[in-house]
């Protein structure tokens, strides 16, 4: 008798997959095109910095730039320019927040369990935006627990810039759905913040 | 607050904004009734939207703010306290981070914490970070310091804690306590484990040294620092292609051609540890680079460093082992990867060769079955032709398997031969002379000469044929299917015309024959041979169980070939009942669940099949370890039930591992090896990689056509996968080609109504889909359906995405509601299925709201648009 020889499935075909879509079953994807957004975003911030050319460059041409030089990275391959918008707009978030965050905790050194040693706390001033922003990121968060969609809508508006329009192919809903929750939400923001008159940061 | 309550909020703040502001604030009492939390939410909100804008904020525009934020100076942080560890001392600091020895206060537990100082210095820096983090959390092994938690501080300094390892560094360890030589590389055997576990994760440590190898105080090794680890799907990132820097790498252990070029694989880790041997057994390292600039480094590694038998005299080892070890070591420290071990596991098998006293060493079973086999049946005759003969079987057997196994630059290594080759002679030549043989013992050379030996064996015409039988399971297993015909045929003529009758082995014959003919696609003459040998054992008196169990799952094998699967799982459920009273952890019953397996996933029963396949899996890793092919099929079966699902990711790993275990066995330039990567090469199809897909799916075409004609059905899955990759490339000439070559191997193989002959059209429709001739598509896909609806489940998978191609073929010509009653069959299959393929169902929602809309309906259009988030990355 012969040994019995392990049996393999012979390979099963399949049919080709669809195409055309960035979210075809690869998060791994997402995930590798998150990190280069990221860096490729705080080199662009760092520039804007340097060159404190403000107003000279929005924050739709900054995506724009990140967009040229990443296209052609694998990730992006079936990427669409809409999608990687709504991509970076997250990454574009977290880099912000992740800077306020920092220096709001150095602003508090000494703080809680954890003890800080500044060598530099002269350059540590804190923007003004610096309140805002952080209580607009939590406030994002827990919009999200209401209605991730309208959360997500806010982070590719306001932090991808991306157009009426583009934001409602990136969710996939119709455009007057996004005007409409873009108020609503905005309004709804706004009451979080600033729950009363607008008022000065307190620093 | 519940999402009901956010509805209400949003829909009385859109009727209010409709209003007059003066009726606003009456509106608002009426329709919040009572409920004055709910109004003064609205009336914030409506004041914030009176006002027009969110903070400040927003008007100070994000270039701005991003401006701002941005390229502010760095400063140092000390930490004392995180959660409920206190930091005690420095333990260490290198290029990628502190490491502080700390104590878990409500325990007094000792760990490590490693922090990353200055991590906004360089977001590729945070990033290397927490990757070592995630390599870490995905590493779970005796000999790897694992992972306990990890976070940031408040300044978002990341850091991890691990486990603490007190211990000694390997060398020191080795050098204080004055260890044998087994015990060393019994040690060093263990760190091999480890790393090769980590190979099987993708990973490549990068940095294996001494100091990263501690050895604690019961002898166990401890795995550090995967600061630099990289994993192995990662290596195209060309910002990775750099040379390591020195802040970073200990120039003594790190591969000569990453440190030139940049080069990573596995083999890298191989030379470290190469290294750390070298160093273990004779106190030296093998070259002293301290002193050297990188130039004259680079010209001191290519030449070979000093025999350790030359070093190590303190061991008192004999001059033979001496003389492994060597090679053992030198082999590892190669220049250039491809002379080197492939892998840690090729290392590792050495490495057990040497332990074990055994120039190689066999499959246990086979050789006792064989062995034992031939003796138990032919014991006089053995006894009286010489025992010397049936030895020359056994071993023959014995090196021709291990050397099939370990086709690897391993073991074609003409050192380590020498010692087989000195071996084999004094078999082959009956003699012990010292002299080796001229000629070079490949597998095939040995096997010739077993056939050989075979055939002078005039008069003893049942040992010639059982000695036919076996060597022709070889070859057949090495893919040389002329050869093993030949063979299968003269022991079954020999058998046929024996006296007295010995139906037994005729039986033997025409299953062996018949599985053979399967291997080389003629399944119906396969299955009316294996038919006819179990038939005759089924006659037999008294029956012999073993032979009967194994005849029918053999049945089974060759029905499921043909593409009979009802068929081939009632045999097999009859195989699996055989077996297992027999033995319920057997070989065989392995074998016979992975083919019930494979019979189930043909008739959809994915659950089932799994959980065959599962238990398959369990009893081959107890039988043959980690790293055996049949372990690689189990795992590459379990790959493609993941791949059906829409499990990719799982789907990767799985047949990831597979490959590397049956590359590292048979070779790259193997059948299966190349089918293997075939099938992960369509996952990564899947995965809409097609660039790392296509290479892989070339070179596997390459290999097969050496082993089957090029009307072979073999060739057609890898054609299929191919096909797809070029659909992607928009090459529609060069897929339209291999679609309708598919179609038609298929056709040959298994008959005009095999599914397999629909997936060709299917994806053929497809092409004519893509380049906008939609009423071949048209055809195409229903003939593939209807070809389905008969042999698949109904709820199948590709139907589904029949249907919806269908429906867009039918879209395309204008007939919309034609094509949305498609669409929707198709969306309601995918709908149902546990885990649908997110692409497909986004498809075919997609194709719905088109549909509706088209057909003027635009709130069932509605329905279908969005809803399924199309980008959510983690975090």
């Amino acid at each position: 008798m012969p040994e019995a020889r392990k049996a393999e499935f012979p390979p099963i075909d399949t049919v080709t997959p669809f195409d055309g879509n960035a979210s075809a079953g690869s998060k791994q994807a997402l995930d590798d095109l998150f990190s280069l957004v990221y860096e490729e975003l705080r080199r662009l911030a760092s520039m804007v910095r340097r060159n404190e050319a403000n107003a000279t460059i929005s924050s739709t041409a900054l995506l724009h730039e990140a967009w040229i030089r990443l296209r052609d990275s694998p990730p992006l391959a079936s990427t669409s320019l809409a999608h990687f918008k709504a991509i970076a707009a997250r990454a574009m978030r977290q880099v912000l927040v992740d800077e306020a965050r920092r220096r709001s905790a150095r602003k508090r050194g000494g703080a809680g369990e954890v003890v800080f040693v500044g060598f530099d706390e002269a350059a540590a001033e804190i923007a003004t935006g610096d309140h805002d922003l952080l209580a607009l990121d939590a406030s994002i968060h827990e919009l999200a627990t209401h209605s991730p969609r309208q959360a997500r809508m806010v982070e590719c508006r306001f932090f991808g810039g991306l157009s009426v329009t583009e934001t409602a192919t990136v969710l996939g809903v119709s455009e007057s759905a996004i005007e409409r929750d873009w108020r609503a939400a905005k309004a709804w923001l706004g009451s979080k913040i600033h729950p009363e008159k607008h008022q000065q940061t307190p620093d | 607050m519940e999402s009901t309550h956010w509805e209400q909020l949003q829909s009385l703040f859109h009727r209010a904004v409709e209003l007059p502001e003066i009726e606003r604030e009456r509106f608002l009492k009426c329709a919040c009734d009572g409920e004055s939390a709910l109004e003064a939410e609205l009336l914030a909100m409506l004041q914030s939207d009176g006002r027009g804008t969110i903070p400040s904020l927003l008007e100070q525009g994000l270039p701005g703010i991003a401006g701002q934020f941005v390229g502010l100076p760095e400063e140092a942080v000390l930490v004392r306290e995180i959660g409920p560890y206190r930091l005690l001392r420095v333990l260490g600091e290198g290029g990628m981070g502190v490491v502080w020895l700390a104590k878990r206060q409500d325990t007094d537990a000792l760990v490590a914490i490693k922090f990353l100082p200055n991590a906004n210095l360089s977001p590729a820096r945070r990033e290397r970070f927490a990757r070592e983090i995630k390599t870490l959390a995905k590493l779970r092994h005796p000999y790897i310091a694992r992972l306990y938690d990890a976070g940031t501080l408040a300044d978002s300094t990341p850091w991890f804690v691990m486990e603490y390892v007190e211990g000694e560094r390997l060398t020191d360890y080795v050098r204080e306590r004055s260890h044998t030589a087994d015990e060393i590389l019994q040690l060093f055997r263990k760190v091999c484990e480890a790393v090769r576990y980590a190979h099987s994760q993708e990973i490549i440590h990068r940095d294996l040294k001494p100091s990263n190898i501690m050895v604690e105080k019961d002898g166990a090794p401890r795995l550090l620092d995967f600061g630099i680890a990289r994993e192995l799907q990662g290596l195209d990132d060309p910002s990775e292609r750099t040379r390591p820097g020195l802040r970073f790498v200990s120039p003594d252990y790190a591969a000569p051609e990453w440190v030139r070029e940049g080069t990573v694989g596995f083999f890298t880790d191989v030379y470290s540890l190469g290294v750390v041997l070298y160093e273990s057994l004779t106190g030296k390292l093998p070259f002293d680079r301290a002193k050297r600039t990188i130039e004259e480094d680079g010209r001191q590694i290519d030449l070979n460093p000093q025999k350790p038998s030359a070093l190590g005299a303190r061991l008192g080892l004999s001059k033979s082992a001496w003389s492994d070890l060597d090679v053992l070591c030198l082999k590892s420290l190669r220049a250039d990867p491809q002379e080197r071990y492939l892998s840690v596991e090729a290392l590792l098998r050495d490495l057990d060769h040497y332990l074990q006293n055994e120039p190689l060493e066999a499959q246990p079973d086979s050789l006792r079955y064989r062995i034992g086999k031939v003796f138990a049946r032919h014991r006089r005759p053995v006894l009286a032709t010489g025992l010397a003969l049936a030895l020359v079987v056994g071993l023959i057997v014995f090196f021709t398997l291990r050397l099939a196994a370990a086709r690897d630059v391993a073991l074609a290594e003409a050192a380590r031969t020498q010692r087989i080759q000195k071996f084999m002679t004094s078999l082959f030549q009956g003699d012990d002379s010292e002299a080796g043989p001229s000629e070079d013992l490949r597998v095939v050379t040995l096997l010739d000469r077993g056939v050989q030996k075979a055939q002078r064996l005039q008069g003893e015409s049942a040992i010639q044929a059982e000695l036919y039988r076996t060597l022709g399971s070889i070859y057949d297993q090495l893919g040389k299917y002329d050869q093993a015909e030949t063979l299968f045929e003269s022991a079954l003529k020999l058998d046929r015309g024996s006296s007295p009758q010995n139906d037994m082995a005729e039986a033997d014959d025409l299953v062996a024959l018949g599985l053979l003919r399967s291997d080389q696609g003629k399944s119906q003459e396969a299955e009316s041979l294996v038919r006819q040998g179990t038939s005759i054992v089924e006659q037999h008196r008294p029956i012999d169980a073993m032979r009967q169990a194994n005849a029918t799952s053999a049945l089974g094998r060759v029905l499921i070939e043909s593409g009979q699967y009802p068929a081939a799982t009632e045999v097999l459920d009859h195989a699996v009942a055989l077996q297992t009273k027999l033995d319920p952890s057997s070989v065989e019953l392995s074998d016979t669940l992975t083919l019930l397996a494979n019979a189930q996933l043909y008739l959809g029963n994915y659950d089932e099949s799994e959980r065959l396949n599962q238990r398959a899996l369990d009893m081959d890793r107890k039988i043959y370890g980690e790293s055996h092919p049949n372990v690689a099929a189990d795992l590459i079966n379990l790959g493609q039930l993941e791949d059906q699902w829409g499990h990719y990711v799982e789907a990767e790993h799985y047949d990831r591992e597979a490959v590397a275990i049956t590359k590292a066995w048979y070779g790259t330039d193997h059948p299966d090896a190349a089918r293997q990567s075939a099938i992960l090469a369509q996952v990564l199809v899947h995965e809409g990689k097609y660039d790392e897909a296509e290479p892989l799916l070339r070179s596997a075409f390459g290999t097969e056509r050496k082993f089957f004609s090029p009307t072979d059905a073999h060739l057609a899955y890898i054609l299929n996968a191919l096909g797809s990759v070029e659909v992607n490339r928009g090459e529609f000439a060069a897929a339209m080609d291999n679609f309708r070559q598919v179609i038609s191997l298929y056709r040959t193989a298994y008959g005009d109504g095999d599914y397999r002959v629909g997936i060709g059209m299917s994806n053929l429709g497809n092409v004519y889909l893509q380049t906008k001739q939609y009423t071949e598509a048209e055809h195409l896909f229903r003939q593939a359906i209807d070809l389905w609806k008969k042999v698949l489940p109904a709820d199948n998978i590709n139907i589904a995405i029949g249907q919806v191609r269908l429906g867009r073929a039918i879209f395309a010509q204008h007939r919309y509601p034609e094509a949305v009653s498609h669409t929707l069959a198709g969306y309601e299959i995918l709908e149902k299925q546990s885990t649908p393929s997110a692409s497909s169902i986004q498809a075919a929602r997609k194709d719905l709201a088109a549909g509706y809309l088209a057909m003027k309906q635009p709130e069932k259009a509605r329905i279908y648009e969005g809803g399924v988030a199309s980008v959510d990355p983690k975090k």
